[in-house]
């Protein structure tokens, strides 16, 4: 119970140092460690797996994408260029009052609603027996409402056409390559190899128990990251065609699966004796798409293709 | 065979233009082929699923063979049918359009972004699951915003990143909406949903939250301040695509949780609604007619238009079905009319080179198709006999004289006033002597004829009421909240 409490105050004392901070960097290492304490609520509140999803996507890559990004952002942005703007108070005033008040309803809603909440969980685990897996949260994801899951991961690509479409805007010139650090060299040789490893691991343990294609294609785009980081890129000859087709992996095996079970009249059925057989191949495709389309994001820039048609 | 009533038609309108986009991502040397095809056969599939409701009614399909409340259902009433028919119709157009629209680079990204987008549409009017229409919600929202951005250039990243910012937190909303309902009901079929809701802080906390969400998304004034902005800047298949169909989904889901949930919860709401709606007819009205971009002006019209969708609330409770039919014409009419007209201005703006009303003299007597297509929609967005738009507001007008509602129905008049107004502003330099000697870039024949074929459509709307208003009787959403 102390802990809780201890928990939440350290959340929300995080989260008010996050948003007043005035040093881009500071906020995005503050909001790593926001992201690492939030694992530990969901760990709290017995949800391993939106928990490892945290620690990997919401801490992990989230924040290596945001110091790419930093990376990318104009030198010449002096911090607290905002607290000069002179504002009328009656404005935040308005503000806070209305925000005050959207909070307050919000909060007699939230204290109205039943503890025990009247949830599907007694459905899911009724029907466990013919998901294929054994995992409730693998079930739920990928049989259950696999559509869900279909369309989330076609999300996921979405957002990479999005950066790339952008990126071919203004064609500036890739980043030089930074020399040979060995430090990073040697670590990069060692880890690379644990994490596609673990990747492995949590996806083949996501059949029963937490793990799974989400979290062990961020585990899988860490590897990507760090490769990245040690200045390796992909050669030209495959950055064409062939990172096309493995960014669409995934999806692609998602909805030819669709497509195949519409041939027994009923979208997305998975036959019973070959569901987790079935599921574990989805999962299979889709984390390696996720994984390169994450490592992609964390690039930014659209590799450069052979023949130059960046 | 093929028109076996067991044929997947709503299964195939979702997976076929996601197939399409992986096809056009991997293979950017026949997107153009692509996508035609796909047009193509998404405008058959509608008219097979046109048929199966005919013959069977009402469509309902357990994903994955579980059923609601463990799993997904997809849902299609004759609404359903009628929203897929639009989106294939005005996607089709912009497919053509788009076909010689933009240069290599632009394509590349184009043809996936755009089936991606159609894909997002056709699965969130087929959606019986408030969770499966926020994925559809959002992957909707970021292909449209990748899309606004295409262009490039200060004007169009500004506005993409507007639109970015305001759609996510639509979306965020109305997540939060889905979570709180789902805690309190233990379930996210809206069918399901609509048994068991009950007057609860959460069920009004919900209403908010997913009502705020979504009028973000449809660009209700006030909450419009992000549509003249990415509407405008965006390639002119994108605006045209934006306003036609990508507010109008919003408002669609808004329309469904509206019948099924929150109708009996909202009196008041619903009035409150009614003046917002009434408030953009006039500001969006006012403010189309103080453009001196043609573009800007065309996204201030939207904003108004839009404003009439949201005046029948008010009414509705004593005048019934005919208004949600005379709702549902105008919506259909509008997104015709304006994707015919943001098309048109693309056409003018590519052949002079600018969109200044003001100097539009020339572009506008070189380009006697694009003009007619922009004349003939503008016919439309009036409220003029016989177009389809003039069918919607009629109803609407009808609905307000009856019961006395004179504001409302004085509203509405100016708004239709108005517009004329803007339009003719537009129109008007058709009948200048032109003076400049510009160069100026040749239209491709589709380009020309894709427009115009749309306009055309949106004023034969107006002789196809009966056979319209009967398809949507087709398991009616409006029965349920028309009466009480």
């Amino acid at each position: 119970m102390l802990f809780d409490a201890l928990l939440g105050l350290l959340l929300l004392g995080l989260a008010w140092l996050l948003l007043s901070c005035r040093d881009l960097f500071k906020a995005i290492v503050l909001f790593v460690a926001f992201g690492l304490l939030m694992a530990i609520v969901w760990v709290r509140l017995d949800a391993p797996d939106v928990a490892l999803a945290e620690v990997a996507i919401g801490a992990g890559l989230t924040g290596a994408l945001l110091m790419s990004a930093l990376a990318k952002l104009p030198v010449d942005n002096p911090p607290g260029r905002y607290s000069n703007e002179k504002t009328h108070w009656l404005l935040p005033l308005t503000l806070a009052l209305m925000l005050l008040l959207v909070a307050s309803g919000l909060g007699y809603a939230l204290w109205s609603l039943p503890v025990i909440a009247p949830g599907l969980s007694g459905e899911v685990a009724a029907n466990l027996e013919q998901s294929g897996v054994s995992n409730p949260v693998t079930a739920v994801l990928l049989n259950f409402r696999g559509y869900d899951t279909l369309l989330e991961i076609v999300v996921l690509l979405l957002a990479l056409l999005g950066v790339w479409s952008l990126n071919s805007l203004d064609a500036t010139p890739a980043t030089a390559e930074k020399p040979a650090n060995l430090v990073l060299d040697t670590l990069m040789r060692l880890l690379v190899p644990l994490l596609i490893l673990v990747a492995a691991y949590l996806l083949w343990a996501g059949a029963n128990s937490p793990g799974g294609a989400f979290q062990a294609g961020a585990v899988l785009a860490a590897a990507g990251v760090l490769l990245l980081l040690a200045g390796w890129r992909l050669p030209t000859a495959l950055a064409g065609l062939p990172l096309r087709l493995a960014l669409v992996a995934g999806p692609v095996a998602f909805i030819t699966l669709a497509a195949l079970t519409l041939l027994n009249a009923r979208l997305l059925e998975l036959p019973v004796e070959h569901a987790g057989m079935l599921i574990l191949l989805l999962e299979t495709f889709a984390m390696f798409s996720i994984g390169v389309t994450l490592a992609a994001l964390f690039l930014g820039q659209r590799p450069q293709e052979r023949g130059g048609s960046a | 065979m093929i028109l076996h009533s067991e044929t997947p038609w709503p299964a195939l309108l979702i997976l076929l233009p996601l197939a399409a986009a992986m096809l056009s991502f991997l293979f950017p040397r026949s997107a153009k082929f692509t996508g035609v095809v796909t047009a193509i056969i998404i405008a058959l599939a509608v008219v097979g699923f046109g048929w199966h409701l005919q013959s069977e009614g009402v469509y309902r399909h357990a994903v994955g063979g579980w059923g609601a409340p463990l799993g997904i259902d997809l849902y299609g009433d004759g609404l359903t049918l009628l929203m897929l028919a639009v989106t294939a119709l005005v996607g089709l157009a912009i497919t053509l359009y788009s076909l010689d629209y933009f240069n290599t680079e632009q394509a590349r990204w184009f043809w996936p972004l755009w089936l991606l987008l159609w894909a997002a549409l056709n699965a969130l009017f087929l959606s019986a699951d408030i969770f499966n229409l926020y994925i559809t919600l959002e992957l909707m929202g970021m292909a449209a915003v990748a899309l606004v951005a295409l262009k490039g250039g200060r004007d169009a990243l500004n506005g993409a990143m507007r639109y970015l910012l305001a759609t996510l937190l639509g979306s965020l909303a109305y997540l939060f909406g889905v979570v709180l309902l789902y805690h309190g009901y233990g379930t996210v079929d809206i069918a399901l949903l609509a048994e068991r809701i009950d007057h609860q802080p959460v069920a009004w906390a919900a209403l908010g939250l997913m009502g705020a969400g979504l009028l973000l998304k449809t660009a209700l004034f006030p909450l419009h301040f992000w549509l003249p902005a990415a509407h405008a800047s965006a390639p002119a298949p994108v605006s045209a695509l934006l306003s036609a169909l990508v507010v109008k989904a919003s408002f669609y889901i808004f329309l469904r949780l509206w019948f099924a949930l929150f109708a009996p919860l909202g009196g008041e709401v619903a009035w409150l609604l009614g003046l917002l709606g009434a408030l953009a007819i006039l500001w969006g009205s006012w403010q189309a007619l103080r453009q001196t971009r043609l573009k800007l002006l065309v996204a201030y019209s939207t904003v108004a238009q839009l404003g009439y969708l949201f005046v029948a609330f008010p009414l509705a409770a004593v005048a019934g079905v005919v208004l949600w039919h005379g709702v549902i014409y105008l919506l259909i009419s509008h997104a015709l009319a304006k994707a015919a007209m943001f098309m048109a201005a693309g056409n003018l703006l590519r052949f002079g080179g600018h969109d200044r009303i003001v100097d539009l003299n020339r572009s506008v007597q070189q380009l006697p198709l694009s003009t007619a297509a922009f004349a003939l929609a503008g016919v439309s967005i009036m409220g003029l006999p016989p177009s389809g738009g003039f069918i919607g507001k009629w109803l609407l007008l009808e609905a307000a004289l009856q019961q006395g509602q004179w504001a409302l129905a004085a509203v509405m008049i100016v708004g239709g006033l108005l517009a004329a107004a803007y339009i003719f502003k537009v129109l008007g330099y058709a009948f200048t002597p032109s003076t400049s000697r510009e160069e100026s870039i040749p239209i491709p024949a589709t380009m020309a004829w894709a427009p115009l074929l749309l306009a055309f459509a949106s004023i034969l709307l107006g002789f196809l009421a009966p056979a319209l208003f009967s398809l949507l009787d087709i398991g009616s959403p409006f029965e349920r909240g028309a009466g009480s």
